[in-house]
């Protein structure tokens, strides 16, 4: 058994995120000693593991329950599991899209600009901002 | 007017593949075998089309280029659907 110091040293995060952890539901003491102290078992340390692991792909942690979720469903089957992932991959495929719908607009606001030194008033970056927030506020 | 119906799916869902049967002959019923275009799309193979459509989870089913149910619909819903598309 590990006390909650113990674990965050064993697990390599802080004992304030293992206290997270457990106010999300990711993991419980598997008991408690008699002045109260949190105690936790191997299965704990293997949780945080595949939490660690599952953040490192993109989960965030209401995804990551979802996943443990049907890892202890007996109904489950792997074919669930990967189609959690490929939404994940979904997800992300739409994020990097909008960012590079960001950078796209970037390159256009840098294009406008080739002479760095005019004063602030004639900035084509801020006037193409100030413009656009016109254009939307109308 | 023929009306392309595709069906955006993780390949190998078994419960899809079920699914798919039924809502492809509820679509034949309303807009004529004539006049369907049916598709499945293996999201590996199309994720940057799965992506454009607007697809966020499996399965999805899109009709005409557009993004219509994020989840398998009953028959009877997506026979309604397809009923309001032909009054159109």
């Amino acid at each position: 058994m590990y006390t909650i110091g113990k674990l965050s040293v064993l697990a390599g995060v802080s004992t304030d995120t293992l206290r997270y952890y457990e106010k999300e539901g990711l993991i419980t003491p598997a008991s408690k000693t008699a002045a109260g102290y949190r105690l936790y078992d191997d299965g704990a340390a293997r949780r945080i593991r595949f939490v660690k692991q599952a953040q490192h792909c993109g989960f965030t942690l209401a995804e990551i329950q979802e996943l443990l979720k049907l890892k202890a469903t007996d109904r489950a089957c792997c074919q669930d599991v990967r189609r959690l992932a490929i939404e994940k991959k979904l997800r992300i495929a739409h994020k990097l899209r909008a960012l590079q719908a960001m950078s796209r607009a970037l390159d256009d606001l840098i294009e406008r600009c080739n002479d760095g030194e005019k004063p602030l008033d004639d900035c084509p970056i801020l006037h193409a901002l100030e413009n656009t927030l016109q254009e939307v506020s109308r | 007017v023929s009306v392309q119906i595709e069906v955006i799916t993780a390949p190998g869902c078994q419960k899809c593949a079920r699914a798919q049967a039924e809502l492809c002959a509820a679509a034949a019923s309303v807009l004529g075998e004539d006049n369907l275009i049916w598709r499945e799309v293996n999201v590996l193979e199309e994720l940057d089309y799965a992506v454009a459509l607007g697809v966020l989870t499996l399965p999805a089913i899109a009709v005409n280029g557009e993004l219509r149910f994020s989840a398998l619909p009953t028959p009877e819903q997506f026979r309604a659907v397809l009923a309001r598309l032909e009054r159109c």
